[in-house]
């Protein structure tokens, strides 16, 4: 177990137009780590989930993922982005003319690594023999089964997960925290979600709060 | 090669109905020979020719043998035809020269019609043209030949020293059994060549003896001729032999003829039965594969010559032009085994002929 | 591998999903290309074999001496041969003879004959030698024998010893076929003579065509030819092979390149196709590139995937094209002819040559304009920020790009700019770049034509009276105009192209047709069966026309080629009684005439076709000389410019007296008929049959002729109208597939439409509605569009590559019926598709977000 942190955020602002959405927000995750990040709309949730993950830079400030810098240039950052992150999203987001397998390998093929590990991950993820099925075969719930399959399938170091039972009923939600959980822990990989809501909130090691002063962290106490 | 162009003199004769024939005049016995007229064309008959041949010798005394010959053909052309191309007559000319440093003929021909200046044979004395090439004769009595060949060419100037040879009957020459198979036939011995020949980049002057053969006629050959043997020769003690034979097509005899002036003018001529030709050696052409008898030994009633040639390959070879091949060269004689002299000997019907 | 593997799953996924509109790209490069390739491998095939056959009839000609006349004075030749640098001089007599028993089943039924000297040719032009029997060798040389080439002897079904009967003008002369040629080209019709027996036959005597000329080998040619050409003044001409190689491309060349254009049309069509189609795709498959660019894609990866993706469609719409192509070329080459039935080419028959240069040539355009199409899209996928195109909606951002009225405006502007501007190398150039700009700036402009037409339709509309549909419809399409666009363009490209064909031919139709009118007054006209024939009538057999009792008026015309330019087609001249006082009388005169004050006594007034002001510079009040006369110093002024749709290379007209004053010539070539009050047409034919040489002449009624004219009129346009059925289709097709490729992309929108309470039914009027107004707003967009380029084509492609100008009318009727028929196909494809948008589940669709 290292005791390197897997993502150190220093400093870093950013606004769009005239509007200031995050300032001079600073935090570090340690390996391991699985945190919720709550907090209003328009607060600035996605806009810390796409720079974290590369897709948007930061105005000032420094990310690091393992150590490393999070490089402006396209090309970099995505190359990063491919090799230690994985993402689970609200709407799922899996390509719907390419078969579950396939889509679970999508990362493995752009990480050039073995393909055996996909069929592994969506045995663990409880879709095992439903390879060859097509997305539009499958329900909401299963849907996202497969995107934390193929969140995961790479061995990311860190998983950004945005409202990912947004789209699921309570039930499945419950289900489906509970196994994006699981399969963290099981692949020793770090994880912010970002979520409305508490009790999805509260699947998490620790919750923290995004408000215009920073992430704050926020009392587990009432934790079931 | 005369007697090809006899052939296809015939064949003229196979048109079709024409609203205005030409007439063509025959050849019969007593005519009396006019000068400088009879030198020139006679167009009313058939056929004519100016042919050259003799031996050259180089300053560094090397041999060459050389033949220039024009015919003049007249065709069968309707007389209403006024086109100036009209081709009523026709204009034939073969040049050779035989060197044996090279082994075989440089040779060349030339077809055109009369006309425009550009090509005729005209009357009242010698004067005939092939584009660039020429035989004049000029008032003196002196021939100037100039040709320009595609490998070669001559500039000769040929003076006469003896008076002219009138063939057969006072130049009534008898070519085959029937009386109308003849032609008016006379020959220049000895005629004294000087001038240059070029050939392969060199200018070579030459000096050398010649004989020129002049014959017309309107028809004259047998139907069943196949060829034909001639040799001509001036020589070495003043006196002028020539010699033909007619074969058929079995290789038999059809009419011989020889004649033999010697140096004082007193003119011996032979009749058929008196005259044989014999081959002695063979040479096949690599390149036709006829077989040509080169050496030969003729026989003009007592007297034995002997023929052997300057060099063994002088076929004219012109398939791929004028379609026709035979034998013409420079030779040597022995006259009852004694060298003799020099001369011209043709070989023509040793191949299938190939009509042009 | 592995990129490759991945490469592959997203290509098999989108082949899998969206065959359809694949396959209707494919087919669209397919037929570009097919198009281009077959008029490229038929022009090839007919020049080429143009130039062999002429070629053929030089031999191993150095140089060809040629007079400005069709024929000069023998004395030339002798002339000639004292060259030193001449080796060889080859006299030719051309006679061109018609053959009377193929008059009945053929137009013009002509022999080109050569008379040659055997003797001269057989170091020049040995395969042009007659071959007669092994036992008539002098056949060669004989006065009534002629020798026939293998395509010759087959069309005039003769053979070695048979007789043929040939025209020259209404006499009439029998030849023994004596042989073939030595070696002719394949398919070429010629016959052989000796040069004597056919200056004597064919009375031209003392006339030669040309003079091949073999020149001395290490002689300077240049040198050469500039002296003699010093030396023979300005009325004979010098070519070598590759002038007639130049002759014979200038001649198809106008008729080559306008039918280039035509199918580059289809296949920017094509490309069109492709760009609109993955414009929709791009924004359809917006979220999946999204999510690929998150999962690590590369922008490089993703730009190589779309223009991989859209480059195999390329691969195989070439590759299907070009094997049409060929097809078509064979079948066209076959059942038309070399000219596409434009009668350029007579008496060839080209063989169809694999040209793998131009194929490869025409693949890779195939290719590049696949890849171009899809540049723009792909580039947009490529850079489009991930995270906000993961979200739903985003696809309006796509479609903010499209609209560039800035560019729109310029394509316009500098395309009527280009619309003034003269011919490159006598190409209307820059017509076709304005053509090209004007359609590329209409598209252009199109999302914000639609934008402004819908928004006004909007505010104008009374929405508490208005039906639901009408204003949904219209709500929609003012908002999502460029959405709306996408789907107009294809019907914008087509219908303008197939209006501006319509007014065009249209035009030059009833141009033709006036033209006709006015250039046939007589009633009756005829000449020997063949064309500009060197004999003609002579004047006793003008005599015998003229005086004929069932006649009242004859007015002769006497027509020769003239060569004003050795690398252009001869130019025509017609001479023949022209009204003094008032040209415009005999004449279609198209501009004021110089007034007969102004044209000084000792020139003689010409009148010019319209060709000959662009090719020559012939202006009005200009004086020239020209090579017909024997006096070369006679000026004549221009007099006036005459409208002439039958000659293309350019004609004169002048008075046949001056003519027969200046040339001797008293033959005429044709005969104008005016027959007496009371006599029927009928009975004037059978009594002019009935004439001594009766049965040599052609005889036309003034309504056969125009028939005969139109008719050839539209069989020159056959492959335009195919061509045009091409482009509607291509077009409809785009119609559809856009149609289809936005329901998909609407999937939710309708959905949310269903939710809120509109029946399956009234989506579909709705959407049937807007296909409708949209196909509406296409058609009048192209309507307009079609008329501003029929002008372009009408006022300056014509005029620059054909040198004629037309008059404008408009097939008003015949534009509805197409304009209906558009925007019928278009409502039944919108019709059409939205069952497919209403069938789906609707809940799913609406929470469905990929």
């Amino acid at each position: 177990m290292s005791h390197l942190p897997v993502l150190e955020l220093s400093d870093i602002n950013k606004s769009y137009s005239d509007r200031k959405v995050l300032s001079g927000l600073s935090y570090s995750l340690s390996a391991g780590e699985y945190v919720a990040i709550m907090g209003d709309s328009g607060v600035g949730k996605s806009t810390l989930l796409n720079l974290i993950a590369g897709l948007d830079s930061p105005d000032s400030g420094e990310i690091r993922i393992e150590g490393k810098y999070l490089p402006v240039e396209d090309e970099a950052a995505t190359s990063l982005r491919r090799k230690y992150l994985g993402f689970i999203f609200q709407a799922f987001h899996v390509l719907p003319h390419l078969t579950l397998l396939q889509n679970v390998s999508l990362p493995l093929l752009l990480n050039h690594l073995p393909l055996d590990r996909a069929s592994i991950m969506l045995a663990s993820v409880g879709l095992q023999g439903r390879e060859r099925d097509f997305p539009h075969q499958l329900s909401g719930g299963e849907l996202q089964r497969v995107a934390i399959a193929r969140a995961l399938v790479h061995r990311p170091r860190l998983i950004l997960a945005d409202e990912p039972t947004g789209n699921l009923d309570q039930d499945t939600s419950r289900e489906i925290l509970q196994l994006i959980r699981s399969e963290i822990k099981a692949n020793q990989a770090s994880a912010i979600i970002v979520t409305h809501s508490r009790p999805a909130a509260e699947t998490a090691d620790k919750i923290l709060l995004l408000n215009r002063h920073g992430l704050a962290p926020v009392s587990l106490e009432n934790r079931q | 090669m005369r007697y090809l162009w006899i052939l296809l003199g015939w064949l003229l004769f196979q048109n079709t109905l024409l609203s205005a024939p030409p007439v063509l005049a025959p050849v019969v016995p007593g005519k009396t020979f006019e000068f400088p007229e009879d030198h020139g064309a006679h167009p009313d008959f058939r056929i004519e020719w100016w042919y050259v041949t003799g031996w050259l010798e180089t300053p560094a005394n090397r041999p060459l043998g050389f033949q220039i010959t024009f015919f003049r053909l007249a065709t069968q052309t309707d007389n209403d035809n006024s086109s100036r191309f009209s081709p009523d007559q026709l204009i034939i000319a073969h040049v050779a020269l035989s060197d044996p440093a090279i082994g075989k003929l440089l040779h060349d021909q030339k077809v055109a019609r009369t006309g425009f200046g550009l090509a005729y044979a005209k009357t009242g004395n010698t004067d005939v043209k092939l584009d660039h090439w020429t035989f004049l004769r000029e008032t003196d009595g002196r021939y100037q030949a100039d040709i320009k060949a595609d490998d070669f060419t001559m500039k000769l100037s040929l003076t006469p020293s003896q008076p002219l040879l009138l063939q057969g009957e006072n130049g009534f020459s008898r070519k085959g059994p029937k009386a109308a198979q003849a032609s008016y036939y006379y020959s220049e011995p000895h005629l004294q060549v000087s001038g240059a020949v070029s050939y392969q980049g060199k200018d070579i002057a030459v000096t050398g003896t010649a004989w020129l053969d002049r014959e017309w006629s309107s028809e004259y050959l047998d139907p069943d001729a196949a060829g034909w043997d001639w040799i001509s020769a001036s020589l070495d003690d003043g006196s002028a032999l020539m010699a033909f034979q007619i074969r058929g097509k079995d290789d038999s005899k059809i009419w011989a003829y020889a004649v033999l002036r010697d140096a004082s003018g007193h003119v011996q001529t032979l009749t058929p039965d008196q005259v044989s030709f014999h081959p002695i050696r063979t040479w096949r052409s690599a390149r036709t594969q006829a077989v040509y008898p080169v050496t030969t030994r003729i026989r003009t009633g007592e007297t034995e010559w002997q023929i052997a040639p300057l060099m063994d390959d002088q076929e004219l070879d012109s398939r791929a032009s004028a379609g026709t091949v035979y034998w013409e060269g420079a030779v040597t004689l022995t006259r009852d085994g004694q060298p003799a002299g020099r001369g011209y000997m043709e070989l023509t019907g040793y191949i299938q002929l190939l009509t042009m | 591998m592995n990129p490759i593997l991945l490469i592959r799953w997203l290509l098999q996924g989108e082949w899998h999903s969206h065959r359809l509109q694949s396959i209707i790209a494919v087919l669209a490069i397919m037929f570009g290309v097919a198009l281009g390739f077959t008029i490229h491998l038929i022009n090839t095939a007919a020049v080429s074999e143009f130039s062999a056959a002429t070629r053929s009839l030089s031999g191993t000609s150095d140089l060809t001496v040629r007079a400005l006349r069709p024929t000069f004075d023998e004395s030339l030749y002798p002339t000639l041969m004292q060259y030193e640098e001449v080796v060889q001089a080859s006299p030719v007599l051309e006679i061109t003879v018609g053959i009377p028993t193929r008059a009945e089943t053929m137009h013009n039924p002509v022999l080109k004959i050569l008379g040659l000297d055997m003797f001269r040719a057989l170091s020049v032009t040995p395969d042009l030698l007659g071959v007669p029997a092994e036992d008539n060798p002098m056949d060669a040389l004989a006065d009534d024998a002629v020798f026939l080439s293998p395509a010759a002897m087959e069309w005039l079904s003769v053979k070695q010893g048979e007789s043929i009967e040939v025209s020259m003008g209404t006499k009439q002369i029998t030849l023994r076929v004596a042989g073939g040629l030595a070696r002719a080209h394949t398919g070429q019709r010629i016959a052989v003579m000796d040069i004597g027996a056919a200056q004597w036959r064919f009375d031209q005597l003392g006339q030669l065509s040309r003079i091949e000329l073999k020149l001395q080998q290490g002689a300077n040619h240049t040198a050469f030819q500039e002296m003699l050409s010093k030396k023979l003044g300005t009325s004979y001409l010098l070519t070598e092979s590759q002038d007639d190689d130049m002759r014979a491309h200038n001649m198809s060349r106008a008729y080559r390149v306008n039918l280039s254009i035509l199918a580059l049309v289809a296949l920017f069509t094509g490309a069109f196709l492709i760009f609109s189609s993955q414009i929709l795709s791009t924004i359809r498959r917006r979220s999946q590139f999204a999510l690929l660019r998150v999962l690590g894609m590369t922008r490089r990866q993703l730009l190589y995937q779309l223009l991989l993706e859209n480059g195999l469609l390329g691969v195989l719409g070439s590759l299907l094209g070009l094997a049409l192509g060929y097809l078509l070329a064979t079948m066209a080459l076959h059942h038309l002819g070399a000219d596409l039935g434009a009668g350029l080419f007579p008496g060839l028959k080209p063989q169809l040559h694999p040209d793998p240069l131009a194929a490869v040539l025409y693949f890779l355009l195939g290719i590049g304009v696949t890849v171009l199409g899809s540049l723009l899209p792909a580039w947009e996928a490529a850079h489009a920020h991930p995270a906000s195109a993961l979200k739903s909606g985003s696809e309006y951002t796509v479609l903010a790009a499209l609209r560039v009225p800035r560019l729109a405006a310029a394509c316009l502007l500098v395309g009527v700019i280009f619309t003034g501007l003269p011919p490159i190398d006598d190409l209307p150039i820059f017509g076709y770049l304005a053509i090209a700009l004007l359609l590329t700036g209409s598209m252009a402009a199109l999302p914000y034509l639609c934008g402004l037409l819908f928004s006004t339709l909007l505010r104008t509309l009374n929405s508490s009276k208005s039906n639901i549909l009408y204003t949904l419809a219209i709500t929609r399409l003012s908002n999502a105009s460029g959405l709306a666009a996408i789907a107009l363009g294809g019907i914008l490209v087509s219908f303008s192209l197939m209006v501006a064909m319509a007014i065009m031919v249209t035009s030059f139709r009833i141009s033709v047709n006036n033209w006709l009118a006015q250039v046939l007054p007589a009633d009756l006209y005829l000449h020997p069966i063949t064309h500009q024939d060197t004999r003609g009538f002579t004047p006793d057999e003008q005599q015998i026309i003229t005086t004929h009792p069932d006649i009242a008026r004859t007015d002769f015309i006497r027509s020769i080629p003239l060569t004003l330019d050795p690398a252009r087609p001869d130019v025509t001249l017609l001479a023949r009684p022209i009204n003094q006082d008032d040209p415009g009388l005999t004449l279609p005169l198209t501009k004021n005439i110089l007034p007969s004050d102004d044209i000084p006594p000792d020139t003689i007034p010409i009148w010019v076709s319209e060709a000959m002001v662009d090719l020559y510079g012939f202006k009005i009040g200009k004086r020239i000389t020209l090579p017909f006369t024997t006096d070369p110093e006679q000026t004549f002024i221009i007099a006036g410019i005459w409208r002439d749709y039958g000659r293309i290379f350019g004609a004169i007209q002048m008075q046949l007296s001056d003519y027969r004053r200046l040339t001797g010539d008293n033959h005429a070539s044709d005969a104008a008929l005016w027959i007496k009050p009371g006599i029927t047409i009928h009975t004037a034919v059978s009594a002019l049959k009935a004439l001594p040489f009766g049965d040599v002449l052609e005889i036309m009624e003034t309504g056969q002729i125009r028939a005969v004219a139109l008719k050839q009129f539209d069989r020159s346009f056959a492959v335009t109208y195919l061509l045009e059925l091409v482009a509607i289709g291509v077009g409809l097709m785009g119609v559809a597939a856009s149609f289809s490729a936005q329901m998909l992309t609407r999937i939710r929108e309708l959905g949310m439409l269903r939710h809120i309470g509109l029946s399956k039914q009234q989506i579909r009027h709705m959407l049937t509605l807007e296909g409708g107004l949209l196909a509406g707003f296409g058609v009048a967009t192209g309507f307009i569009l079609g008329t501003g380029i029929s002008l372009i084509l009408i006022f300056i492609i014509n005029p620059q590559s054909f040198h004629w100008t037309m008059q404008l009318h408009m097939p008003w009727t015949w534009l509805l019926l197409m304009a209906l028929a558009v925007l019928g196909a278009a409502v039944l494809t919108a019709h059409a598709t939205s069952r497919r948008a209403v069938s789906g589940n609707v809940i799913r669709a609406v929470r469905e977000d990929s």
